[in-house]
Order: structure tokens, then C-alpha cells, then sequence
């Protein structure tokens, strides 16, 4: 094992003996670019709202039911797609969600979930994965887009601002301890704390 | 700073509130008001003016006011409980638009079609009526005389008013609103069981493993019944709910089994789970053998419309012979049923297969105990009557009928179709005690009772609902009197048929109503009406309990009962107006004489002294005839039922009582009908009597899926169903003007699938026009909240005045029941 | 020509005013509500119909309104979009059941709400009131079309009670 990387990294460093040093660097270069370029722009396809309801289980269960919630249609048009709350913003938060997401796949593959009777025997525990996520990163997606530093709760309603300028304030709360359900239905909720 | 703009805010708010309901707040708070004859609010019982539920309320006066109700804690039905609206029962009569004048259509201080409303002394009014009415009589006869009552009327106003129109007048064109509601459940009743109502009660909702809603939206139009089957479904896991609907709505939010359908596809539903309990062996055939027979129905019936319209031309059974039917066997039967599979069904109704079987395991799983529901789903079907009986044909199949739990249950709209338009028959072809007009034997029972002349009583059926508003409009009836509903609201199509109807110049319209409604709008005179316990009366619900009420405050001043105004407008006419002379000779002391008389006052009904009347009770109607009418009319209208499957207790007992089941034998209620042991009528040793049919048995029938009236097509691409609220009674007269009711559902608005309104370029809130081929309405878009309609259907309530969606439907009608579809019509809707 | 463009200025003038001229009719009708037709249709013929008004918002301020009677199911004061009320969840007691008051604050589910059909009292709130919006209803920003003339039973007895005091 060990004489096979020291063979590679010789094979890597030794000097090239045909392509001019230039020729390597700027096709090295270009390369990098098209390589990592066609992994981030494949990424950014996945990354999608169109590439998410692609599949019906998504399509038919999750997004029919974000249609007539605040985070579809609202007062100033400002939208959630599906990656805005689902995928993490930062890299590598997000190559490790992606990793996960190769699990999904399988899952539509075998149909785990391709009805909606099967989705809701499921839904507990993929909300539990989501909410536990939210949970870990202190609301992180929600915070990208609702900055506790900018809320004016002079705009917000009475029981709002009392909860946001204590319990979220403090850090006692998360977002998602009360917030959830907002863009989906929930599952059955026995057991679930704040309920 | 915070708490101070908080103070003040509230300060503002209680005022504002204060201002809205009528109160003036002291500047300093009084002290707690404790002296009992103060505090004291003086409590009685009465059914809710509202559903046929039924619900008993405690209503609370004080200085002759109802100041609050809350539901009867001793009432088997709520006990204790209220919906929203009958919270706010305390309300409805202080609209301050509430009617205290006869307003009369005049120009120049006289009558006249096209004048304006101005106020007329009740005389008057009945002056110009009587004056119209005795025109009429002379210029057409008593068939271009009319009356559109209700299954709100009180059961001795409904009472009152058949004996008029049916004797008095001897006119059959008598018909109530709950033509547009229950008609079809009656038919159901008639065809399979040859009696009218349901044999189940609501104890069926404690025992019952298993809940099916077709076509019902419980959870807001029967909100207390949903409360029982909420508590028997939450407190006892093994319980499951199914729920069938063309949209979602909330009886969904229960659902173990929440299933869409296509419009019109539950016929093939119904016909497929027979055929799931054939298959798969589950037919009980002890019960099925001793305790029914088969019959193959007439097809191809038609839609109730007008005789010239493409869809009557092209029905070839629709006359006389559409309800007729010829016995079969079970494998002629089960042949029937055979083509309705569960992947032909599946395809036809888009309700997945799965979903089918477990909905069809639950009736055919002989462990199970099933209750099924519907109200207007099935009733308001141009096969109506067809879906009633195909759900029969399940209970029967399995013989899960009579017992606790197993029950096919027929809920009904108003607080009293079953007491008042049912029992009593106000319906064109109708008599008390389900009998009909054209039997001869039953016209010579009901002249007996009345003690009036044989051949009082036409044997042709009059005008049916849909049918009176075509005759308006072309000008064959002619005097018109509403009484209790506001149709012009209610039914269908009013643009071709109902508004060019009151309007066309050759009638002349009454309408009794305690607000001016759009049918107010609409007639010629408008009589002012005390309401719910402005007067005294019995109200009969969906369980077959009978209930009454005092009357417990005065009317305001003006406005009288509709009793009070057919009984003292029936003093207007002399025997000689209206019978012929060949009737009065045969029975010539009648000459002379006024129908008050002969109906009222020297009949049955008026031999109940007013000394009955207890002495610390208002009541105004009885004190300014001078007997006890109410116990009059209902006593007589008691004696059809009594010995015939309708008893009724006397009068009395029913003031005592938180009503009662007919029917009561020997001081007795009947809970479950047909079944020994339950039910007095049932012959002993035999287990199961259905003994409305001469043979005692049901019939199962042997019916087809066919098509709606109208379907969506190209231009008019979506379906279109009406309905109601929770907030709201029906056409929301009552409702609209209780401040707490009308914030919370204050327009109707068309729910639509958010991909419908994407599609149109539209979104929430949009100004939009529903067209139809007859007509259109302006409403705003909805595409969240409680309906969720599927893609392709849209849904519009018609509780909103001024949003009038019955422009927009269909008249279409069930041939056999002659009740309208107001469930399926297609229309477009484009933006303003 | 001139003609024509006046006719246009007073159209253009009848829309931009069109909302003044609405609530001055409005008022009107509050006037002459007694003993006339289609109060709920602002006097409109019924073979014609008014412009329906934008969907009203939902009143959201946490304000408690004061009740008619003591049994009169308090309205709710604040808006309640996706709150889900289904076998599955009640959102409703996430914040108003026993458990939960002290952390939101919020009042308390009555205690009748904790009675059976048979009026005992249940560890936990009777299903029967599980669907809390069959008697609760929240209220929306817009002006009742027809005044109620309810009388409330505290003016009826402030009235008796200055009475007694004359005398």
C-alpha cells in the first residue's frame, strides 16, 4: 500500500518530458475550472426546486402541501424553495447533506415512500431528521432568510414579540421548537416536546 | 412605554367593542352586582332554530329579552353542547333591520308590480291579498294558487298550512324547501323501506365501529353530531372513519380513509362494494333471504329539467314509468353488480384501489359495526334517490340495519324537514303520515280527520319547487306566498327561472319573513314574522325527536308568526270563495261560514281552551285566537300517525320532555325502528319487521352509474359545487346579522386547487367571474383554507346575499324526487 | 368630442371617488335600515351586482374581545393560518392546554372541556372538544353589514340597579 502512493507521488511529481510547463499549468487550470465547474453547476441542478419535485413522492406530498402556506405565497413574494430550508448554505454542510441525500435516492429507487398512505407511515421520522438538524445548527436555514438582529417587534403581534424578545432571544428556544409544521403538515405529534 | 401603548390599545379596543355591541361603559367600574332578583335570568328549554341535529338549547331572558342561550346539559342529543351559530342563538333576532311593517309594492299610494316598498297596515295587506287571491281563483281556478313553505316552519304552522292550501284552497301547490334537501332521502325511504325516516338514532354514534361519510360534510353542517363521532373515534382507537367527498374539507381533518371522487361517481362506489360483498362471500344470507327481495330499476330517467331541453328529448324513461321496477333474484342481482370491479370503478371515480377495498372490507367484515352518513351529497343528485337506495342495498346485503351501530343514516338539513315538512307532508303530493294525494283512500282518511266533504282534497300533485318557479315564470301560478326560506337565494338558476317567475307581472308574490331577504327583495308584499321563541311550536330532528318550545319573548311589535298570518288571513274567505257548489252541498252547514272556521276554530283544532295555556306564559297566537291553537293543530295532526307507525305523544308530554323517538307507545320512544325487541310494530319472532312494505320486506335495488346533467366540457372546464359553512344558516339571514358570525365568514368565496388559479393567471384574493351557460357571479378567489378542491372543481358557498352563486347553477332535478343538484354544473371562471 | 371627454373626467372621477361615494352609501343604509329590502345587499337589485370587496385580513392583534353572555365561546383573537387541528395533532393546545399555559401564557381551555357526555370530568380534555374551531372562530378585519341590538344582560341590570336606588 505504502510503495503504491510512493510510486504515485512520483509518477506526479517528476517533471513532464513533452507538454511545455505553460501548456500543463493553463490546461491544468482550464480543467480544474471545467471539473469543478461541472460538479458545482451539477450540484446547483440538484439544488433546485424543479430537480427536488422531479420526484412525485416530493411533488405529490411535501410541495402540494407548501402551496398554501406563508413560505409559497406571502405579502412581499419572497419565497421558499425547497434547498432554501432543506440544504445547508454553507459548503461543506452541504457536500455532507448531499452525502445523505444519496440515501433518497435509494429510497425513491425501492419506493419507500411512493404513496401517499406510505409517506405518512414515514412522515415521523423524516420530520424528526429535520427538525433534529435544525435543531443542531440553531435554525441555521430559517436564520439565513429571518436574522434576529433586523426583526422589528414592534411589527410582530403581541404573543410574537413576547416569545422572540425572551425565549428566542435568550437562546432558551430555536426556531423550530415552535415553529414547526409552518411549510408542511405534520405527522402525529404525540411524544413530540411543546406539544 | 411598552405596557402603557398596551393599556391604552386595550382601553380603545373595549370601548370599540363596547360601542359595536350596544353597551355604554361606565367611566368607573361598578361593583359586582349581587341581589339575586337582580341576577336572577329566568332559563327555558328550546331546540336550536338552526340544523336538523336538533341540538336542545337553554335559552336565558331577562325583561323580555334573550339575553343568552348555551347548549341543554339534560339533552340526550348535545347534552351540553353547542356549535358556533348556536352559541350566538341569543342574536339572531336583533338585527336591526328586523321587519315590523307589511311593506307593499305601491305608486301613488296603490298597489302596483313595478312601484316601490312602502309600509301598509297588516289589514291592508291582507286586503290586497285576499283581493288577489280571489282573482286568481276566479280568473284560473286553485291550481294557479301557491305556496312555498319550509323545514323550518314549526310543525302546527306546516300543519296549518296544508290544510289550507290542500282543503281550503284545494290546491296540491304546496311545497316546502326541503324539496331542495331531503326529497331525494325520502324517495330512498319510500322505494326501499315504504316508510319515510331514518330506523336508526344517534346512539349509533357510540356503538358504531366504523363511520362512513358520503357525500357529508359533518364537521361544520352537523358540527354536535361530529362531536359524538369525534369522541366514540378519538376515545376508542379501534374505531375507523371514512370519509368520500368530491373536495377535501374538514370531516377530512378524522379521516382514516379520506377518499376524492369524480362528481356523480359514487353510484358506481356504492355498486361496487355490493359487488366486493358478493365476491367475496360475505353476504348474509339468513337476513338477506327472509328479509328482502330484488328489483331491477327503470334507467335512463332523465334530469328534471324542462320537457323542451336536449337532455329530456334524449331520455327515453322519463315520464310516469322512471320509478318503476321489476323483481329479480340475488344472481340476476349480483350479475348486475358484477361489471362494477374494483379496476373499473377505480378508473371512473380516480379514487385509488386500495383505498376502494379497505372502504368496501369495512362494510363486508361481518365484526364490524357501520354507520354510514350523508346529507346533501347523495340527496342533491339528479339520482338522489337511486344513491339512497344503493346504500341501502349494502346495509342489507349484510344486514347491518336496526341494530346498534349498524346504521344507514340519512341526516337531514333544517331543524325540522323530518317534524314539520315530512311527517306533516307539506310537500305537493304529500298528506300527514307519509300518505299521498293520489291514493283516494288516503284523500277519504285526511277528509275524516278533518271532518270536511269527500272530494275536498285534489287528487293531482301540485307544483314542485323547481317546477312552482317555472310556473311563475310562465305565468300558470299566479298568487304566490312564501313563507320561512328565502329561495331566491336557494334555488337554482334564478336568472332564467326564479327571478323572471316572481317578477313576470301577472303574479302577485307574498313573502313572511322577520328580514328583508334577496326573496323579500323580489316579491310584491312583505309580511313582517316572529321567529323561533317569539311564538310557541315543535320542531321534529333527523332522529325522530319531537320537541317544543314556549314562546318566551314578545315579537317586536308588528311582526306576527306565520301561523298567526295563515290562520288570520284564512278569516279573509267564505266557503263559497273557493269550493264549488257541488262540495258545499254535501255538506251544507259548512255555507256561510269563513275557512277559519271550518279549518280551525269549529274543527278539532280549536276545541283546547285557552285556559290550557299556562298563566305565566306568553303566548300571543293562542290569547288573540282564544283557544289553544297550537295544541289544537297538533293534536289533530297527531291523530294520522297514531296506530299507524307515526305515534306521537300528547301535546303535553312533549313540553316536559327533551323530546322524544317516534314512534311512542304506551309512553314509550323507539330508538331502533324494524327490529324486535326495539321497535313495538315489529311482529314477534320475527327479528326484523320491514313492515312499511305489505310483505315486510326491503327492497334491494338493482341500479346503474349514469352520467351527471352536466359535465365539464372544453369552454366550461371545471365543476361547480355549492354548499354550506359552519358559520353560517343556510342562505345566512339569521347568521349575517350576529356581528361574531359574519367576521368570521363574511363573503362567499370560490375555493379553488392552486393550480387551477396558476393556470388562469390568477392567485388569492382575485376579483373573478364565475360563468356558466345561464348565468355568472363576481366573487374573490380562495386557494387556501378549509376546502381544499381538487384540480378541475371548485367550490362556492351560498350563504352571501350579495354574491349570488344560484345565477350560476344548474336546475336540474332528480327525476324521481324532484330535488335539485346543486352539486354538479359546469362552469369557467375568468378574471374581472 | 368635448362632450365625450367629460363624460370620461366624471368616469375617471366616479372611480377615483368611488371608494368615498361606497362608504357614504354605506352610512346611508345604516340610517334607513329599518323597515327596507337588501340591507345585506347594499340595496343592490338582485339582477346586478356590487363589486365584491378585497378579502378582508384576519384580525391579529391578541386582543381579547369581551363576551355577550358567560357561555359564549370566546372568538379568537389572532390569526391561526396552518395551525393544524386533525387526528393527528391539535395546535390549538400547544399553547392553551393545562401543560402548556405557563409557558405561553395563554388562557386555559375552560373546564368544561374536560367533561364527558356524562358531565365527569377526564384526566385530559374530552374528545368531544377536539375540534376547537366547531365553536371557536376567528375574526376578520370588516364591518358587520346590519347593527345587532342586542341588549347585554349587565346594561339590563345597571338599569335595574340605579332604579332601585331612586326609589
Amino acid at each position: 500500500m505504502k510503495n503504491i502512493l510512493i510510486i504515485g507521488w512520483k509518477t506526479l511529481t517528476k517533471p513532464s518530458g513533452y507538454y511545455s510547463l505553460g501548456a500543463l499549468v493553463i490546461g491544468g487550470f482550464i480543467a480544474g475550472i471545467i471539473f469543478w465547474g461541472g460538479f458545482n453547476t451539477a450540484l446547483e441542478v440538484t439544488n433546485t426546486e424543479a430537480f427536488c419535485i422531479s420526484c412525485h413522492e416530493m411533488e405529490n406530498n411535501v410541495y402540494e402541501e407548501l402551496k398554501t402556506t406563508i413560505h409559497f405565497t406571502n405579502r412581499s413574494g419572497v419565497r421558499a424553495t425547497c434547498p432554501d430550508c432543506h440544504v445547508p448554505h454553507n459548503w461543506t454542510s452541504k457536500i455532507a447533506r448531499k452525502m445523505q441525500a444519496s440515501k433518497e435516492v435509494w429510497g425513491a429507487l425501492f419506493g419507500t415512500i411512493n404513496t401517499r398512505e406510505k409517506f405518512l407511515v414515514h412522515r415521523k421520522r423524516l420530520a424528526q431528521n429535520e427538525w433534529n438538524r435544525l435543531k443542531a445548527n440553531d435554525s441555521l436555514e430559517c436564520r439565513n432568510c429571518h436574522n434576529f438582529d433586523y426583526m422589528d417587534f414592534t411589527e410582530q403581534s403581541e404573543r410574537a414579540s413576547y416569545q422572540h424578545s425572551t425565549a428566542l432571544a435568550s437562546g432558551e428556544k430555536t426556531c423550530i421548537d415552535c415553529h414547526k409544521g409552518i411549510a408542511h403538515q405534520l405527522p402525529d405529534m404525540k411524544g413530540v416536546e411543546g406539544w | 412605554m411598552t405596557i402603557n401603548r398596551r393599556e391604552f390599545i386595550k382601553a380603545n379596543a373595549i370601548a370599540a367593542a363596547a360601542a359595536v355591541a350596544g353597551v355604554s361603559v361606565p367611566a368607573i367600574a361598578s361593583n359586582l352586582i349581587t341581589s339575586s332578583d337582580i341576577t336572577k335570568l329566568k332559563w327555558d328549554k328550546a331546540p336550536c332554530r338552526f340544523c336538523g341535529t336538533g341540538c336542545s338549547v337553554n335559552v336565558g331572558v331577562m325583561d323580555g329579552k334573550v339575553v343568552a342561550t348555551h347548549g341543554d346539559i339534560k339533552s340526550p342529543v348535545n347534552k351540553g353542547l353547542n356549535c358556533v351559530k348556536g352559541y350566538f342563538l341569543s342574536k339572531i333576532m336583533y338585527g336591526k333591520d328586523r321587519l315590523t311593517t307589511p311593506l307593499l309594492r305601491m305608486t301613488n299610494g296603490k298597489y302596483d308590480k313595478e312601484g316601490e316598498f312602502a309600509p301598509v297596515s297588516w289589514d291592508q295587506a291582507f286586503n290586497v291579498m285576499a283581493e288577489k287571491a280571489k282573482d286568481t281563483l276566479k280568473k284560473d281556478g286553485p291550481e294557479a294558487l301557491g305556496m312555498f313553505g319550509s323545514g323550518q316552519w314549526t310543525v302546527q304552522e306546516g300543519y296549518a298550512a296544508v290544510k289550507l292550501m290542500k282543503a281550503g284552497f284545494r290546491t296540491n301547490n304546496i311545497d316546502p324547501n326541503a324539496r331542495h334537501c331531503m326529497a331525494s332521502a325520502v324517495g330512498g325511504f319510500m322505494r326501499t323501506f315504504g316508510i319515510d325516516e331514518p330506523m336508526g338514532c344517534y346512539d349509533d354514534l357510540e356503538a358504531a365501529d366504523a363511520f362512513v361519510l358520503w357525500g357529508s360534510n359533518m364537521a361544520e353542517m352537523h358540527p354536535i353530531l361530529w362531536t359524538r363521532l369525534t369522541d366514540r373515534r378519538l376515545s376508542s382507537p379501534h374505531v375507523k372513519v371514512a370519509v368520500l367527498s368530491t373536495f377535501e374539507h374538514r370531516s377530512f381533518d378524522l379521516a382514516d380513509n379520506g377518499m376524492i371522487f369524480t362528481p356523480q361517481t359514487d353510484l358506481a362506489i356504492l355498486n361496487y362494494i355490493a359487488n366486493y360483498i358478493i365476491k367475496t362471500d360475505r353476504v348474509n344470507k339468513d337476513f338477506v333471504s327472509k328479509h328482502t327481495n330484488f328489483r331491477l330499476g327503470e334507467t335512463d330517467i332523465g334530469y328534471g329539467l324542462r320537457p323542451e331541453h336536449p337532455l329530456e328529448q334524449a331520455a327515453k324513461n322519463n315520464g310516469k314509468t322512471a320509478g318503476s321496477s321489476t323483481p329479480i333474484d340475488f344472481d340476476e342481482y349480483a350479475k348486475f353488480v358484477s361489471t362494477y370491479t374494483v379496476e373499473y370503478v377505480s378508473k371512473l371515480s380516480g379514487v385509488p384501489e386500495h383505498k376502494l377495498e379497505a372502504l368496501a372490507e369495512l362494510y363486508a367484515d361481518p365484526k364490524i359495526k357501520v354507520t354510514s352518513f350523508w346529507t346533501m351529497g347523495f340527496n342533491q343528485h339528479t339520482r338522489g334517490v337511486w344513491a339512497n337506495n344503493l346504500v341501502y342495498n349494502i346495509h342489507l346485503l349484510t344486514g347491518k340495519i336496526s341494530t346498534p351501530g349498524n346504521s344507514p343514516f340519512s341526516l337531514t338539513g333544517q331543524p325540522s324537514a323530518c317534524g314539520t315538512a315530512r311527517e306533516v307532508g307539506t310537500f305537493s303530493h304529500r298528506l300527514p303520515a307519509d300518505m299521498v294525494v293520489n291514493n283516494p283512500k288516503h284523500r277519504a282518511i285526511a277528509e275524516k280527520i278533518w271532518d270536511l266533504p269527500e272530494g275536498t282534497v285534489p287528487p293531482k300533485p301540485g307544483y314542485h319547487a323547481a317546477l312552482q318557479n317555472r310556473m311563475l315564470k310562465d305565468g300558470k301560478l299566479n298568487f304566490y306566498w312564501v313563507q320561512c326560506n328565502n329561495n331566491m337565494q336557494a334555488a337554482a338558476n334564478i336568472n332564467e327561472e326564479g327571478y323572471p317567475g316572481y317578477r313576470n307581472p301577472k303574479n302577485f308574490i307574498i313573502v313572511s319573513d322577520p328580514y328583508p331577504t334577496v326573496t323579500a327583495q323580489a316579491a310584491d308584499l312583505i309580511l313582517p314574522t316572529a321567529m323561533w321563541v317569539e311564538k310557541e311550536g315543535v320542531y321534529g330532528n333527523a332522529e325522530r325527536r319531537t320537541q317544543s318550545w314556549y314562546q318566551m319573548v314578545e315579537a317586536p311589535t308588528g311582526a306576527k308568526s306565520d301561523l298567526w298570518q295563515l290562520v288570520e288571513f284564512s278569516k279573509r274567505f267564505k266557503v263559497e270563495d273557493v269550493w264549488p257548489e257541488e262540495l258545499i252541498a254535501k255538506k251544507p252547514e259548512v255555507r256561510g261560514k269563513t275557512l277559519y272556521d271550518v279549518l280551525y276554530k269549529d274543527s278539532s283544532v280549536g276545541k283546547f281552551s285557552i285556559d290550557e295555556v299556562p298563566e305565566d306564559r306568553l303566548n300571543d297566537d293562542a290569547r288573540d285566537f282564544g283557544f289553544y291553537i297550537q295544541k289544537g293543530l297538533f293534536e289533530e295532526y297527531a291523530t294520522f300517525g297514531r296506530g299507524h307507525a307515526h305515534d306521537l305523544a300528547p301535546y303535553d308530554t312533549y313540553h316536559k320532555e327533551r323530546g322524544l323517538r317516534w314512534p311512542v307507545v304506551n309512553g314509550k320512544e323507539t330508538k331502533w325502528r324494524f327490529k324486535e325487541g326495539s321497535d313495538p310494530y315489529v311482529k314477534s319472532g320475527s327479528g326484523w319487521d320491514f313492515y312499511g312494505h305489505k310483505d315486510g320486506r326491503a327492497r334491494i335495488f338493482a341500479l346503474p352509474y349514469e352520467p351527471a346533467a352536466e359535465s365539464p366540457d372544453e369552454e366550461y372546464d371545471l365543476w361547480l359545487s355549492t354548499g354550506r359553512v359552519l358559520e353560517h344558516w343556510h342562505s345566512g339571514s339569521m347568521t349575517q346579522r350576529v356581528p361574531e358570525l359574519y367576521k368570521a365568514m363574511p363573503d362567499a368565496l370560490v375555493y379553488m386547487h392552486p393550480d387551477d388559479a396558476k393556470k388562469r393567471g390568477m392567485r388569492r384574493g382575485d376579483l373573478v367571474k364565475l360563468i356558466s351557460r345561464r348565468g355568472e357571479v363576481q366573487t374573490r378567489v380562495e386557494t387556501r383554507g378549509r376546502n381544499k378542491p381538487p384540480i378541475g372543481l371548485v367550490f362556492m358557498p351560498w350563504f352571501d346575499a350579495s354574491r349570488l352563486v344560484n345565477k350560476v347553477t344548474l336546475d336540474a332535478t332528480d327525476p324521481l324526487s324532484k330535488q335539485t343538484d346543486f352539486k354538479k354544473c359546469a362552469i369557467k371562471i375568468v378574471k374581472v | 368630442m368635448k362632450n365625450l371627454n367629460l363624460a370620461s373626467i366624471a368616469g375617471l372621477m366616479a372611480i377615483v371617488l368611488s371608494p368615498v361615494f361606497t362608504s357614504f352609501t354605506v352610512t346611508a343604509a345604516d340610517k334607513a335600515e329599518i323597515n327596507t329590502v337588501a340591507t345585506l345587499r347594499d340595496h343592490t337589485k338582485i339582477n346586478t351586482q356590487k363589486e365584491p370587496n378585497p378579502i378582508p385580513k384576519v384580525v391579529n392583534k391578541d386582543i381579547k374581545k369581551a363576551r355577550n353572555y358567560p357561555m359564549q365561546p370566546p372568538v379568537i383573537p389572532h390569526t391561526i393560518r396552518s395551525y393544524e387541528v386533525n387526528r393527528y395533532n391539535n395546535k390549538c393546545m400547544s399553547c392553551h392546554s393545562r401543560q402548556r399555559t405557563e409557558k405561553s401564557q395563554a388562557p386555559m381551555v375552560s373546564v368544561t372541556h374536560f367533561m364527558n357526555r356524562d358531565g365527569n370530568f377526564l384526566a385530559e380534555i374530552s374528545p368531544r372538544r377536539y375540534f376547537c374551531n366547531q365553536c371557536h372562530v376567528t375574526q376578520l378585519d370588516t364591518k358587520p353589514l346590519v347593527e345587532n341590538t342586542f341588549t347585554d344582560m349587565h346594561s339590563l341590570m345597571k338599569q335595574k340597579t340605579a332604579n332601585t336606588k331612586e326609589h
